[in-house]
């Protein structure tokens, strides 16, 4: 496992791990104690563990163990080239894996932008060791689409058929600028690069593709039957803690993706909204959610398992 | 290579994982079109399912050179589980390649063997890849004097007792158990053919792979079916009970001519379509606790009798510790309670083939067991050559240990009164119905 590199160790001082899953390396930073509850961060598209940099640091000292896993694709992971490897069913299966492989029980997903279905998928098929969920800025369900995803310009545009490659693949539009694009607060040139160094190989970032082609917008979209699984099984969670922590400002998951998230999970606490911060919340106002997060497993489950 | 056309339902379970990617097959010309030939096709896709029972494609498409250009093989896998272990998949690619060396003039299976031999390609669970439990945690078994003896199956050691002659009595255990449950029940058998008492992997003195994934239904399906050919059973009376018959009566299915009678005890063939409460709330207990104390569950399960010291232990000698138990952890998910369960659609598949057989099936069921109590009316409407009912009172899921000696009486004159399956004309029809593959 490449360790990260020199220039990014002040903001990101943790080890990589890895273990392969379905044929894969999956990095994952671990940190904390091995006794503390596993606290999962799941990060979406194009990022990957660094977005939640100001989350470890709070949870370790709470006596969480926090596990932040790049997917496959992202990160420190490996990178297919084969877009068939990176579907929704394949990104939850290998989530799966590691959650079997460091045999986890008793665990919290923390899920943003694709961590939230993905990471909610992939608890329903351990769901008895699943112990809190904290969800912020993403979405479970379909019939609901953002006008930022409905948009031609740039969204639709951007991962249309054959166009796509041109934009995202050829001149890597969102892989080398998303997050710091998007930052409300704006980046440094260091944190910046902290995103964007992991997709700097050629052809590496197949998954910036992949990922966009996947939102359920219509019935008989590529991840429309994954998403209405993960829908119809919602109330498996009824019993589950959880806590919506929410970006209104976000142009992605508008504060309706939260408020229809409450509907599904009444017993959700929350959304609580976040100022100063768009899609990448954890990036803008990362020491804030990580207090709330914290304060509310303390209360919800506990760092002990 | 068989092709074979998968239902859409079936599908849809799987998530199609692309394994082998080549973009120039033709390449060499006359490969590529022998391919077309022996795939009936230039472009499109054609199934098979492989030696693991697993499903297998080949996609090719035409780039308009006039033959098939390029090629993907897709694995496809229970949708949002872990691949199997990649030594399986790896066999069955292998097998993928000599096929492809069949076909292709200029090219040789064996060379192809041999680059693999080469190469270090391992296709089976390599030695010591699987915890094995230490014989010493077996000496001094109350009531089981019997000298294990092993069959191998994929690399791995599936360990049996046996005892008497004659037609085999197939006496399968299941979650957490092993062998040992069925001492009360060997003796008095023995008197009426050659009673064979497998642990299933993962259990008893039978190797345990250490990888979850290691263990689906699927997977004990064929490790059960590999036993049965290892030893070339014939004639078997099936004796079974909770995941034993859950395997069982999907191996009957498969190769129902060699097997002559079922007795099923306290399990099922779940479809898919819920659970009792009893068996949820043992699934969550399962899923959630660290290690499984064995003595203890079965103390807290057994209805009518309690076990002594040396008895109790003996249900935990083959898990000296957690690391050893991981298949009996993994069971209670792989029961299948949702229609797109792992296994759901196979044992509604394997329910259609049960409905057609006239195998005489006999259901002694412990009365006092409310996980598996629905199950008995479930398989009565599968059988249509079922005993009257035989509810078994006072006993619970583990009547092996409750009524032992009473239901093994209950089989014996039970056996006296059914046909053999080489006498009875429609059962040995029923083999034409699964020839496997």
């Amino acid at each position: 496992m490449s360790p990260v590199p020199r220039w990014l160790e002040p903001l990101f001082p943790y080890r990589q791990h890895a273990v392969t899953v379905n044929g894969r390396t999956m990095a994952f930073v671990d940190e904390g104690p091995r006794s503390g509850r596993p606290v999962l961060l799941l990060s979406g598209n194009p990022t990957w563990g660094f977005l939640y940099r100001d989350f470890i640091g709070p949870l370790t000292a709470a006596g969480y163990r926090a596990i932040a896993p790049d997917w496959v694709g992202c990160g420190y992971s490996d990178h297919p080239r084969v877009d068939a490897a990176l579907t929704f069913a394949h990104h939850i299966a290998d989530l799966v894996s590691l959650l079997d492989q460091l045999e986890l029980r008793g665990f919290v997903i923390v899920g943003q932008d694709w961590g939230g279905p993905q990471g909610v998928g992939a608890a329903l098929q351990r769901v008895e060791r699943l112990s809190a969920l904290v969800l912020m800025n993403t979405w479970l369900f379909t019939g609901l689409v953002s006008r930022f995803h409905a948009s031609a310009r740039p969204w639709t545009t951007w991962h249309a058929p054959l166009v796509g490659p041109f934009f995202m693949r050829r001149h890597q539009v969102l892989s080398q600028h998303g997050p710091s694009a998007t930052s409300r607060r704006g980046m440094t040139q260091t944190e910046a690069r902290g995103y964007h160094h992991v997709f700097e190989e050629p052809d590496s970032d197949h998954v910036v593709l992949t990922w966009p082609r996947t939102i359920p917008m219509r019935e008989g979209d590529r991840g429309w039957a994954d998403m209405r699984v993960i829908e119809r099984r919602l109330p498996e969670l009824s019993a589950v803690p959880t806590l919506l922590l929410w970006a209104p400002e976000d142009e992605v998951f508008p504060i309706e993706f939260g408020n229809r998230l409450k509907e599904l999970l009444p017993h959700a606490e929350g959304p609580i909204p976040f100022d100063r911060a768009r899609h990448f919340l954890q990036d803008e106002r990362g020491p804030d959610l990580a207090r709330a997060t914290v304060e509310f497993l303390n209360r919800a489950a506990g760092a002990g398992r | 290579m068989n092709f074979i056309t998968p239902a859409a339902e079936e599908l849809a379970l799987y998530r199609a994982d692309p394994l082998l990617w080549d973009q120039e097959i033709d390449v060499r010309p006359e490969v590529a079109e022998a391919i077309e030939q022996a795939a009936g096709r230039r472009s499109g896709r054609v199934y098979w399912r492989s030696r693991h029972d697993h499903l297998y494609a080949l996609e090719l498409a035409d780039l308009g050179r006039g033959r098939p250009s390029m090629a993907m093989v897709l694995g496809f896998w229970d949708r949002w589980e872990p691949r199997p272990p990649e030594h399986e998949i790896d066999a069955d690619l292998m097998d993928f390649c000599l096929w492809v060396a069949r076909q292709a003039p200029g090219m040789d299976p064996a060379d192809v063997a041999r680059v693999a031999q080469f190469a270090d390609i391992k296709t089976t669970w390599p030695p010591g890849a699987a915890l094995r439990t230490p014989e010493e945690r077996f000496s001094n078994l109350p009531d089981f004097p019997y000298e294990p003896r092993y069959v191998e199956i994929e690399g791995l050691r599936m360990a049996y007792v046996e005892a008497g002659s004659g037609d085999p009595l197939l006496m399968l255990h299941g979650e957490p158990t092993w062998g040992y449950l069925y001492r009360r029940m060997i003796p008095p058998l023995a008197g009426a053919g050659r009673v064979i008492v497998p642990d299933l992997i993962g259990f008893g003195r039978s190797d345990k792979p250490a990888l979850a994934n290691a263990y689906t239904y699927k997977s004990h399906v064929r490790w059960v079916r590999g036993f049965i050919e290892g030893l070339n059973l014939e004639r078997i009376t099936l004796v079974a009970q909770d995941w034993g018959g859950l395997l069982g009566l999907r191996v009957l299915s498969q190769v129902p001519e060699r097997f002559a009678r079922v007795v099923a005890m306290n399990t099922g063939l779940p479809e898919g379509s819920g659970a009792t409460d009893a068996f949820l709330k043992w699934r969550r207990f399962s899923q959630r606790v660290e290690a499984l104390d064995v003595p203890q569950l079965m103390r807290a399960t057994l209805k009518r009798r309690t076990l002594g010291e040396a008895e109790a232990a003996a249900y935990q000698a083959p898990f000296p510790s957690r690391e050893y138990q991981t298949a009996a952890l993994v069971f209670p998910r792989l029961v299948p309670i949702r229609p797109d369960h792992p296994g759901a659609y196979d044992n509604r598949v394997a329910i259609e083939r049960l409905k057609t057989l006239d195998v005489p099936v006999l259901l002694p069921w412990g009365a006092e067991d409310a996980i598996t109590a629905p199950a008995e009316r479930h398989l009565r409407s599968i059988f249509r050559n079922a005993a009257p009912p035989l509810w078994i009172a006072g006993a619970g899921h583990f009547l092996q240990e409750d009524a032992g000696e009473e239901v093994a009486g209950h089989i014996l004159r039970w056996m006296e009164s059914t046909w053999t399956s080489t006498s009875h004309p429609k059962n040995s029809n029923s083999a034409t119905i699964c020839a496997p593959g």
